[in-house]
């Protein structure tokens, strides 16, 4: 529940085999959209990505001491436009770094997906802080590649190195500066259910400070195909010992490859300056670990030396033992639904005066008597199509939000079909069907409040879970605005962050929606009621619908990003398991 | 069934970013849970790896009386020059009773903590399930033995091939842990 925090500085806290980021599948391959997809027919077009990403020769900044490197990485759209994927870690005092956040990607075969790559200095300032608060423009920027996502499929070894470049007006990039280069792997990943708790323990290492006892931490990489090393994880750093006992690890496999797959563990001692001394090394694969664990035996590290013109392994006192190893099955998305729970959709229309008169041409709700769609209609059509392969029974509540049905006063939450007593439509016809009848029977008023809505919705959540029902609610959102009682939103939101509910909000029309990704937590703190609680749980997604076509895969990736992680932290924080 | 108080089982999960004079705590924080009453009140262990942001995973029980509107929790850290509160916050009965949630629901809660005075100082996670009572079985023989009136059953009226008669259940007592 909430973000992984802690209380280590930047460098010295652990990277990707953390409780939290093994608890919290937002990075994990999304099995949503395989299955949407698959449905769709488009089998084999596409596959789930991984990549990782390492740089060589980056330009110094910092005046006493090398940059600290962070990638940010954006997909580049058919306009133009750039929208962010997400962002490594951030690096200490390295000019040649190789960064343990891998990015999940979705390779579609037919669509050309340009990524755009940019390299900043984080300023010392900033290094406690969570890489996704990070401002920007804020930091300085180092360099920045382009290049194709099929480019680095296509190598045999999926290894493809870029220039950085760095463009000091507008446009023209100054070839004169050397900027060093970006090196980025690509891998295909897969879903794999089990993962790994393991408790590493060394000792007797050796002394690599001068007055004080080693600081030591460990990296774990694999051994990709083509041989080059890529680090999976890293523990937290242990100040002053010899004999330390890191955090538990949590590995998924997929993240590994496989349980015989070779891994090496490297033992660093921790500098401030960036330049970690290496005290041993071991290479074992997961299955070997198991055995050493079983066997309550440890393995001597080793380190290579230098004799001569040759490298030899000097077998080290030092033993790495593995005090626990814990296998389990960690259930999918998938696996719920196919085990007894279901999904329940419910839509709300924003009918707000702000999206103009319907009468006119202009208005977001104009219905064009050629039948062509408006942006409302767009959107219902595009994105219930994808969202209703999850519901089973097709029957939706649905509301309107804004408006003055006729000879009343304006309500917030009214059923869109004009019944007094009850909200369901069926399908997508039920609501195209009850919104266009809507629109003839209320006036266009306001203001944009999403209090009443969700506390509808919450109400129908709570109301399920009271008849014992295993379903997972999500409310779907479509407005052209801000929102006007955001605060009151909020404490509808903390009171529903508790409840099977997501939420998801679409954007139609040109408003600028930066209020509206407050409420999406991904994006800030967490969300705070008036009386002092706080949200247990993000259940927010904000989408801005472009002008897609439908059934575009990127749709469908952006509308189902967050809903299966939203799911499953719900589920497994109640121990709750599928029937399967 | 009336009973004068209700069982809560407190998990005490973790807390975020606890400041003591405006600098991240370096350890020991431990957390107390007390009925509004102060009639009742438990401590859960220090915490003495998590610095700021601790965690415990405790689970503590408390009585809160029927009338009893609220309960709070007070974070506090042991110094070296004595135990100081780093912040209190006051969960209300709405938040875990009534509604329409079934009785024995797992709720995840968090709260703002505020200083002594009045200053946002971190945020702590718990859970809160009321303890079920245990039910008296509705179904006594007597209940039974009136089965036969209304439908007339065909063949022997041995309640096997009879009417059954609905009977009201409370509901909290068939929710699974959910």
């Amino acid at each position: 529940m909430g973000n992984c925090f802690s209380n280590d500085a930047g460098a010295m806290s652990a990277v990707g085999g953390t409780a939290a980021s093994h608890a919290n599948p937002y990075d994990a391959p999304n099995d949503a959209v395989d299955l949407f997809l698959r449905s769709r027919g488009y089998n084999g077009l596409f596959s789930q990505i991984e990549i990782s990403l390492a740089a060589v020769d980056l330009r110094d900044r910092d005046v006493l001491s090398k940059s600290d490197p962070m990638v940010v990485i954006y997909t580049k759209g058919r306009d133009g436009g750039l929208s962010e994927l997400g962002r490594t870690e951030v690096v200490l005092n390295s000019l040649n770094p190789k960064w343990i956040t891998k990015q999940n990607i979705t390779y579609h075969f037919e669509v050309v997906q340009t990524l755009v790559f940019r390299v900043y200095d984080i300023d010392t300032q900033f290094h406690n802080s969570e890489v996704k608060m990070l401002k920007l423009e804020e930091q300085q920027f180092l360099g920045e590649a382009t290049c194709v996502l099929s480019e680095i499929i296509s190598k045999s070894d999926r290894l493809l190195t870029l220039n950085l470049e760095y463009r000091e007006e507008l446009g023209r990039p100054n070839p004169h500066r050397d900027c060093g280069k970006l090196i980025v792997h690509a891998e295909e990943s897969f879903s794999s259910k089990t993962a790994i708790e393991m408790s590493l323990r060394c000792s007797d290492l050796e002394y690599k400070d001068l007055f004080s006892k080693s600081d030591p931490f460990l990296v774990i990489s694999k051994v990709a195909e083509s041989g080059i090393t890529i680090p999976i994880c890293k523990t937290e750093v242990i100040k002053n010992d010899l004999k330390p006992l890191w955090k538990p690890v949590y590995l998924n496999i997929q993240q590994v490859g496989s349980k015989d797959s070779p891994l090496i563990m490297e033992c660093f001692n921790f500098n401030n300056n960036g330049k970690h001394d290496l005290i041993g090394k071991v290479q074992k694969s997961l299955a070997d670990l198991e055995k050493l664990h079983d066997s309550r035996q440890g393995e001597h590290l080793f380190l290579p030396t230098a004799v001569g013109h040759d490298f030899h392994n000097k077998v080290l006192k030092s033993q790495l033992f593995v005090d626990k190893f814990t296998e389990t099955v960690q259930h999918t998305f998938l696996d719920y639904l196919a085990g007894g729970c279901e999904l329940n959709f419910m839509v709300a229309v924003d009918f707000t005066a702000s999206n103009g008169n319907p009468r006119l041409p202009d208005s977001l709700h104009y219905i064009d008597p050629t039948g062509r769609p408006n942006a409302y209609q767009r959107a219902i059509i595009d994105v219930v199509e994808v969202l209703q392969f999850y519901d089973s029974d097709k029957r939706f509540p649905a509301w309107g939000f804004g408006a003055r049905p006729i000879d009343g006063p304006v309500s917030h939450c009214f059923n869109l079909n004009g019944s007094s007593h009850h909200c369901e439509v069926e399908g997508i016809q039920g609501i195209m069907m009850a919104y266009a009848s809507a629109l003839q029977n209320v006036s266009l008023a306001g203001p944009t409040l999403f209090g009443p809505v969700i506390t509808n919705a919450a109400f129908n959540a709570s109301q399920s879970l009271a008849n014992g029902g295993r379903k997972y609610f999500v409310l779907l959102i479509i407005t052209d605005g801000v929102v006007t009682d955001l605060q009151e939103t909020k404490d509808a939101l903390v009171k529903a962050s508790d409840l099977p509910l997501s939420i998801l909000i679409v954007g139609v029309g040109g408003a600028d929606f930066k209020e509206m990704e407050i409420l999406d937590a991904d994006k800030g703190e967490r969300l705070e009621s008036s009386t002092g609680r706080v949200a247990s749980r993000d259940i927010v997604q904000f989408v801005p619908f472009r002008d897609v076509q439908s059934g575009e895969i990127s749709v469908v990736q952006a509308l189902l990003a967050e809903l299966p992680a939203q799911f499953l932290t719900y589920m497994r924080s109640r121990d709750v398991k599928p029937i399967l | 069934m009336a009973a004068n108080s209700r069982t809560l089982e407190i998990k005490v999960i973790s807390a975020e970013n606890l400041q003591l004079d405006r600098k991240p705590i370096k350890k020991n924080a431990s957390v107390t849970v007390r009925t509004d009453t102060n009639s009742q009140f438990c401590t859960t262990e220090m915490d003495t790896e998590g610095g700021a942001y601790p965690r415990w995973n405790e689970k503590l029980v408390l009585d809160l009386p029927t009338h009893s509107m609220s309960f709070t929790v007070e974070v506090q850290c042991k110094t070296s020059s004595g135990v100081r509160t780093i912040g209190t916050a006051t969960i209300p009965a709405s938040d875990f009773v009534g509604g329409y949630l079934p009785e024995g629901y797992l709720h995840f809660l968090s709260y703002r903590l505020r200083n002594h005075k009045g200053e946002r100082n971190g945020i702590i996670n718990i859970s809160v399930r009321m303890k079920v009572q245990e039910m008296y079985a509705c179904a006594s023989s007597t209940t039974w033995s009136h089965s036969t009136m209304g439908f007339p059953a065909s063949g022997n009226s041995s309640f096997g091939g009879g009417v059954v008669t609905g009977v009201p259940v409370w509901y909290g007592a068939y929710q699974k842990n959910y």
